[in-house]
């Protein structure tokens, strides 16, 4: 993903050294842990860089996460805050359990584990009290030589047994404090294989277990979970076909010739198809971008047996003698998603290079000639799609691009004015406040959207339900159905009231509904419910990003009146003395359904 | 191989090249602290596909010694 596996520490310090990113955000990172663990640093700062965001990373002191998390001091963990990572090993926390656990009784074992819950529970609510920060809390190591040798693995009463129960109730407490997430840290032993995961020498010098290599895959698996909250994962997957989806060129061998079946050397391809279909189920956007005849192409997708991608999967194809670059900004304008949420998969370096060189922003993957029984595992390590929700609309996304593009192409199509071809579209808005099942899209979408999104503000689902909860916050959302299809929920305004003012703090738009006036209707809700609940003046801001100049005037188009201009905020008013009607007429109709439950 | 030390050795301390010399030690290098000491151990491992002994880590405390050590491994 950003080529951290290849670089040796020496070079990794050697690009940090050259590198200033004085001018990006700040991404705080505190590390509490019971253990040495600075030689994380140069990983945990690259990988910010490469997020595009400056590091700043704090160490709480050696074995002080429990004082740290209590203490009213909030030098450490305060509002800046981005996320937590917590080490915590048995070696340090419970000796007992770890390196005499044969002298132990049943009951002294207990004990001990009840020591360690306690731990878990303590810190959690501590760290809570101060921020919703995202948490990740390194799981307990499972020894590889148990303390009763073979016969532990099998016994329900022993020390792997005791320690599996621990993460699984470190596992349901991170789920009951929210944003809390579980790294895995045996999968991370298994990727980097025991012998090179921990470093005994350090251990017994200075209490630092780990080696870089293992290091460096701890860092990349918590980067997966940050990248996701700050926006940053990728979205939709670009295919190309020969090689790649199938072995062989379907333009030279054939239908029958390619090679793709449940024996090998078809069934690396097989299953790398099956990958990109759990990646297509999980809510990725599927566009095949291949040099070919395009009849050919669709011809193996309809008609091969084996074939796992279907034509339903796909949601745009662009199969033609064009170059890779031009047909993927084609595909990211026509599915209007940013070429910043592209990942291109090609086993032709020359494509890969031109994408790289013309279009940087888009992530390429490279797979390797000769090598296709790995293509699965490169594609399912990256993580470069995973994201902290998941809902029924990530489900249906692929069909809902489908139509977006059908859309696209009806309105091309369309001879008359816009007006008549959004009637013609049958829309139907509908809005309402947030509820449990909406909370986890909402927070989603205030995670992921760029484009249309007046002040970019993240929130949590913790951070939504709290909203939510409160009398002072208002969280509106906005679905939209048309006749091609529904696509669920697709904008947010999060409405502030102080005393005799309301902010609107958040407004947005997923790009897939902009261009329908449904901003219009949205806004003009919010602002009806300000005055429903007896606010005549409104606030609201714009924050500058580089992603979202579309709506810089946004709020000036829409009877609000600016006030102040500054580089990074811009402030606007609205004086909600007279009734307006923002909404456009051309809805088939719009339900406002929050009015009965204002609080 | 002299070059090859010098240079990880800078970058992983954090100071120019021409501030390691044959004499250097956590005595004249305020840089080069416990923390740092292992990085160092750690980088060189890396960098010469090498691994020392459990001894020779704490008595590798400058430029001299650790050169002398990376050679008896290589």
């Amino acid at each position: 993903m950003n080529n951290i596996n290849k670089y040796s520490l020496p070079e990794i310090q050697e690009f940090l050294d050259n590198h200033n990113s004085t001018n990006d955000t700040l991404f705080n990172i505190v590390i509490l842990r019971n253990i040495t663990i600075e030689a994380i640093v140069p990983y945990l700062k690259y990988l910010t860089i490469h997020m595009g965001f400056q590091p700043n990373i704090v160490f709480g002191n050696y074995n002080n996460v429990l004082q740290d998390t209590q203490s009213n001091n909030d030098v450490l963990i305060n509002q800046n805050t981005d996320c937590i990572m917590v080490f915590t090993k048995l070696e340090t926390l419970s000796p007992k359990l770890i390196n005499s656990f044969p002298e132990l009784d049943s009951e002294s074992v207990e004990e001990e584990m009840n020591l360690v819950k306690n731990y878990i529970v303590t810190t959690l609510s501590g760290i809570r009290n101060k921020t919703n920060a995202i948490v990740s809390w390194h799981s307990f190591e499972l020894p590889i030589y148990p303390a009763f040798g073979v016969l532990d693995h099998s016994r329900p009463d022993m020390q792997i047994a005791a320690i599996t129960e621990l993460n699984n109730f470190l596992k349901t407490q991170l789920l009951d404090f929210k944003n809390c997430y579980y790294i895995e840290m045996n999968s991370l032993l298994s990727i980097v294989g025991f012998k090179n995961f921990y470093d005994n020498r350090y251990w017994h010098i200075g209490k630092s277990p780990y080696t870089l290599d293992a290091l460096r895959e701890i860092s990349i698996d918590n980067f997966k979970l940050y990248r996701a909250l700050k926006g940053k994962n990728k979205k939709c997957l670009v295919l190309d076909c020969d090689n790649t989806l199938w072995g062989g060129i379907i333009g030279e061998d054939g239908i029958d010739g390619i090679k793709l079946s449940p024996n090998f050397p078809g069934s690396a391809y097989l299953s790398f198809q099956e990958e990109i279909l759990s990646l297509y189920n999980r809510g990725i956007i599927l566009a095949l971008c291949s040099k070919n005849n395009e009849s050919d192409v669709w011809d193996v997708i309809d008609n091969h047996p084996h074939m796992q991608i279907k034509r339903k999967n796909i949601s745009l194809a662009m199969v033609n003698w064009e170059d890779k670059a031009t047909n993927i900004r084609s595909i990211a304008e026509n599915l209007n998603i940013g070429l910043d949420s592209i990942v291109f998969i090609d086993d032709n370096e020359f494509e890969i290079n031109l994408v790289k060189e013309l279009l940087p922003v888009v992530e390429t993957i490279h797979l390797p000639k000769g090598k296709s029984a790995n293509y699965k595992e490169m594609l399912a390590s990256s993580g470069l799609f995973d994201t902290l929700t998941f809902t029924e609309e990530d489900k249906k996304r692929g069909e809902l691009y489908k139509a977006e593009f059908k859309r696209k192409n009806d309105k091309t199509n369309f001879s008359g004015n816009m007006e008549s071809y959004y009637n013609s579209l049958e829309m139907i808005a509908e809005i309402d406040k947030v509820n449990e099942t909406a909370v986890s899209r909402v927070a989603q979408l205030t995670q992921k959207t760029n484009q249309f999104n007046l002040t970019t503000k993240r929130y949590s689902e913790s951070d939504i339900r709290e909203f939510m909860n409160s009398k002072e916050v208002e969280v509106l959302f906005v679905k939209l159905k048309d006749r091609f299809g529904d696509m669920g929920i697709v904008g947010v305004s999060i409405i502030k009231f102080s005393s005799n003012y309301a902010e609107i703090d958040s407004f947005l738009l997923s790009c897939r509904a902009i261009g329908r006036g449904l901003e219009k209707i949205l806004l003009d809700a919010s602002i009806k419910l300000a005055q429903f609940r007896n606010f005549n003046k409104i606030k609201a801001s714009y924050i500058p990003s580089n992603k979202n100049d579309q709506v810089r005037s946004f709020y000036v188009k829409n009877l609000f009146i600016k006030v102040k201009e500054q580089d990074l905020k811009h402030d606007f008013h609205f004086e909600a003395s007279n009734t307006l009607e923002l909404s456009p007429s051309y809805y088939k109709e719009i339900n406002i359904k929050y009015l009965s439950k204002i609080k | 191989m002299e070059k090859k030390l010098t240079k990880i050795m800078a970058q992983i301390l954090g100071v120019q090249e021409n501030e390691i010399t044959p004499n250097s030690s956590p005595d004249n290098l305020s840089e080069w602290d416990s923390l740092k000491h292992m990085n160092l151990v750690l980088g060189i491992e890396q960098g010469f596909n090498i691994s020392f002994d459990d001894e020779d880590i704490m008595q590798m405390l400058s430029f001299e010694i650790i050169l002398e050590t990376i050679k008896e491994k290589i």
